[in-house]
């Protein structure tokens, strides 16, 4: 080689080797630093070395270049990067470049540190990035469950002291008594805001989930993703020697778009078929089926194992952490995690022992259209009014109701049989079912968490019965008590949605609304049982059950308090600290509100919903519209609180008639 | 001396070069590095009464961005399959990688290792997995490259039945 080529390729980074036969390679030029490092050679140009002896790696790769080399003269092969360590334990990158020249073969080596340093690092990048995907997947389920279940629990008992303070408001008593009695339902009432607000705000996957299935394009194709998981599993499959595939009636050129997200779509599937894998008998096959059920896409699971566990009912069976005695499952959150997401989408989902062996697992989901929008818009929930109704008078009802907790069953029908209805109370969805054999019912009110048969299925019993006779009234009774939460039961099939607890007020309008067969929608008493904003002092006075004392201890907490809190919302705002900006707005909404004063409560609202949004561009206009608001409320607070600076202080009796704040401005 | 060639296969981030590095250099490090290419490394093991010179082949872990390379696993003796028991889908990439490496290179020995024992109970596996793998008649060992459990006993155990197939 010439002096100009060798320092050339020196520059470059290469070292080349000649073959010399035998195994032996001869070193054109002197061996750079990295290949003495690694190999302890001499280095001197014209040494020989055994390649194949330094380097297993080498050793493979010029047994697989010799294949190439041998048919084509001119051939080169390059190898992947490597590393190898050397004796001091630095770890040096390789690549190798073998060559066949005029007869002559050569090695050329280099060590790409660079361009094998940015690999790595793009590589690192992405796999860390992966692994933060797969965590944070994992964390959102837990989380998402965890927040069901401390809704849940937070909600049971509270429903049981809210109908309690109904039923106590209905009983004569002292006017102490109803002052206390008010408090108590002023309080529960706070409290369940309070949980409607953590599940707003801490539920980020649920909110996520909302905000998509408000767009337009809120769809996923079922035998996609059916497609893709069975593509993902098919190895796992194939290592139990158990088939799996997807019933070939499936026509691929239907329409399969269903509600829904993808990747949750294929999450489904991938809990249902790994529960299918985990029962499947070795040398069965698992089948995806996909039909058209009306306006839903219907998908089953079907395996030859041995059928749902006897000690365990279908819905048992999707409920949290419910395992088979006999099962081999994890921690039972798979098939739960079906559930919330299935009926969420305003499907449902079951499974059932197939009659020939095995189990069936199905959900079905709404079919996707164009131009559709929210699950509010749908049409099921409507539907109601264009059936026959039950004939239901004005008077006394038949009221069927379902709920497994004793509490709120002795409650509600203690309230209800005063205002001279008919009740008949039971423990689950199964129960209820027995019931409407043996009787009618002009109303029927349907816990939608119960054992055994869940308010969603017995729904479905219901009006699949009811194909042939009159359209039943059905009101969800429900802990999730979101605006999403109502959508997705009014599109289940409800008549009506009441959150729980609920104010015997709201119920009875309801129950009202069901009455008149004109009325097709339930779902709103909650807005017009709404106690009214108190307009003046007085009204306060009453809310407080006449004692002025207590009123003014109120007044002049709210003005030790109030200006703090501005100053900490306008600090959040100007440092755009979104949670501490929804943290401020919040804390001050539920004093403005108890005062009445609207437009300054909306403001809050807004406020805290820019900060959740982390949206701060219009949220200093609103914060100085709020202020103004507030500054009227504390100047005739002043003046009620006896303190000074205001000129309306040392208020007298007429001064209880003086309207708090100005009315609420059209919006 | 005999020399056997080894190589270590399994989902990326599973701890692969880890295990390698405890077993060669007995040291751990919690950083993750990710794996470029091959890295080669040699250790001599003692198995019962005889030397065995190991070259380990430690593969990249395959994911979306990397795939394996068959060829690599041609003149091996056998290999070490790993999965991280805080990440189930690593257990099926293992199995439809030895079912893969089957059909590339015919039966080889291999041990299955579920590492990350030290942070058992944060597992995310169904409790049956160790019945399902033995139902495959997989040799199936707990490790942990970070308190070094089970790692020597894996390759020890995977070169006893090299040699005992050879």
């Amino acid at each position: 080689m010439t002096n100009f080529l060798q320092e050339v390729l020196t520059r470059l980074g290469y070292v080349f080797l000649e073959y010399q036969g035998n195994a032996e390679f001869r070193l054109l030029s002197p061996a750079p630093r990295w290949l003495s490092e690694v190999w302890i050679i001499p280095g001197a140009e014209g040494s020989i070395i055994l390649v194949a002896e330094k380097s297993p790696f080498l050793a493979d790769f010029l047994d697989k270049a010799d294949v190439l080399l041998s048919s084509d003269d001119n051939a080169t092969c390059q190898s992947e990067p490597w590393v190898e360590r050397s004796p001091s334990g630095k770890e040096i990158p390789l690549q190798a470049l073998a060559l066949h020249v005029n007869g002559k073969r050569y090695l050329a080596l280099q060590s790409p540190e660079t361009q094998f340093k940015e690999r790595a690092q793009l590589l690192q990048t992405a796999r860390e990035s992966l692994l933060e995907h797969e965590k944070l997947l994992r964390e959102i389920q837990k989380k998402e469950i965890l927040l069901h279940c401390i809704i849940h629990d937070l909600s049971q008992p509270l429903s049981v002291m809210s109908v309690t303070l109904d039923c106590l408001a209905e009983e004569p008593v002292s006017k102490k008594a109803r002052r206390l009695l008010d408090l108590g339902k002023h309080a529960s009432d706070q409290q369940m805001s309070m949980i409607r607000d953590i599940l707003q705000v801490f539920s980020s996957d649920l909110k996520a989930s909302i905000d998509a299935e408000k767009g337009a394009d809120f769809t996923a194709n079922l035998l996609q993703a059916a497609r893709k998981v069975i593509d993902a599993f098919t190895p796992v499959f194939l290592a139990k020697t158990v088939s799996l595939r997807v019933d070939a009636r499936a026509d691929p050129s239907a329409n399969w778009l269903v509600r829904g997200e993808s990747t949750r779509l294929e999450r489904i599937f991938s809990n249902l078929l790994e529960n299918a894998l985990r029962y499947a008998p070795s040398g069965t096959g698992v089948t995806i089926g996909l039909s058209r059920e009306g306006e839903f896409l219907k998908a089953v699971v079907d395996d030859e194992g041995p059928g749902l566990p006897a000690d365990l009912s279908p819905s048992q069976i999707f409920s949290l952490f419910s395992k088979g005695k006999e099962s081999g499952g994890k921690a039972g959150l798979g098939l739960y995690f079906c559930q919330l997401t299935v009926e969420r989408w305003g499907g449902a989902i079951g499974c059932e022992s197939r009659a020939g062996g095995g189990s069936r697992f199905w959900f079905r989901l709404p079919v996707a259209s164009q131009g559709e929008k929210t699950p509010a818009g749908g049409d099921a929930p409507r539907e109601a009014a264009t059936h026959d109704t039950m004939s239901i008078g004005k008077g006394p009802m038949r009221i069927l109701l379902a709920d497994d907790q004793e509490e709120i069953r002795i409650l509600t029908t203690h309230q209800l049989e005063r205002r001279g209805h008919h009740v008949v109370t039971v423990a689950n969805g199964q129960k209820a079912l027995e019931a409407l054999q043996r009787e009618a019912f002009d109303v029927i009110l349907l816990d939608e968490q119960m054992p055994v048969m869940t308010g969603l299925e017995t729904l479905k019993a219901i009006r699949k019965q009811e194909k042939k006779h009159a359209h039943a009234v059905v009101i969800a009774l429900t802990g999730y008590n979101t605006d999403p939460d109502r959508e997705r039961l009014l599109k289940a099939g409800f008549d009506g949605v009441i959150g729980k607890p609920f104010r015997m007020k709201a119920l009875e309008l309801m129950l009202r609304g069901a009455a008149d067969t004109t009325q097709a929608n339930l779902s709103a008493p909650e807005e017009e049982a709404a106690a009214p904003a108190p307009r003046s002092v007085a009204d306060l006075l009453e809310r407080v059950g006449g004692d002025e004392g207590l009123l003014r201890k109120m007044a002049r907490t709210f003005l030790r308090d109030t200006p703090k809190r501005l100053a900490e919302i306008q600090k959040a705002i100007r440092a755009k600290r979104g949670e501490k900006l929804a943290f401020f707005a919040h804390a001050l909404k539920g004093p403005v509100g108890i005062f009445g004063a609207e437009e300054a409560h909306q403001h809050c609202q807004d406020l805290q919903e820019h900060g959740r949004k982390l949206e701060f561009s219009e949220a200093l206009r609103i914060y100085d519209a709020l202020k103004e608001e507030i500054a009227e409320l504390e100047s005739n607070l002043r003046g009620y609180a006896g303190q000074k600076g205001s000129p309306r202080s040392g208020a007298t009796r007429s001064g209880k008639r003086r309207v708090l704040t100005s009315k609420r401005k059209s919006r | 001396m005999l020399q056997k060639k080894i190589c270590m296969l399994g989902a990326f981030a599973v701890g692969k070069t880890s295990l390698v590095r405890r077993f060669v250099e007995s040291i751990y490090s919690d950083v993750y590095q990710t794996t470029v290419g091959v890295k080669i490394d040699k250790k001599i093991a003692q198995t019962d009464d005889r030397e065995v010179a190991l070259v380990l082949w430690d593969l990249y872990g395959e994911d979306d961005f990397q795939k394996t390379r068959w060829s690599y696993l041609k003149g091996a003796s056998g290999y070490l399959l790993v999965a991280d028991g805080t990440r189930r889908a690593t257990l099926d990439k293992a199995i439809s990688l030895a079912q893969r490496a089957r059909e590339e290179v015919g039966p080889l020995p291999f041990i299955f290792v579920m590492n990350k024992c030290d942070l058992a109970p944060d597992w995310d596996l169904e409790p049956d997995w160790e019945a399902r793998l033995a139902a495959l008649n997989w040799t199936t060992l707990r490790s942990s490259a970070k308190s070094g459990e089970g790692v020597e006993e894996a390759f020890l155990q995977l070169t006893r039945k090299i040699l005992a197939g050879s």
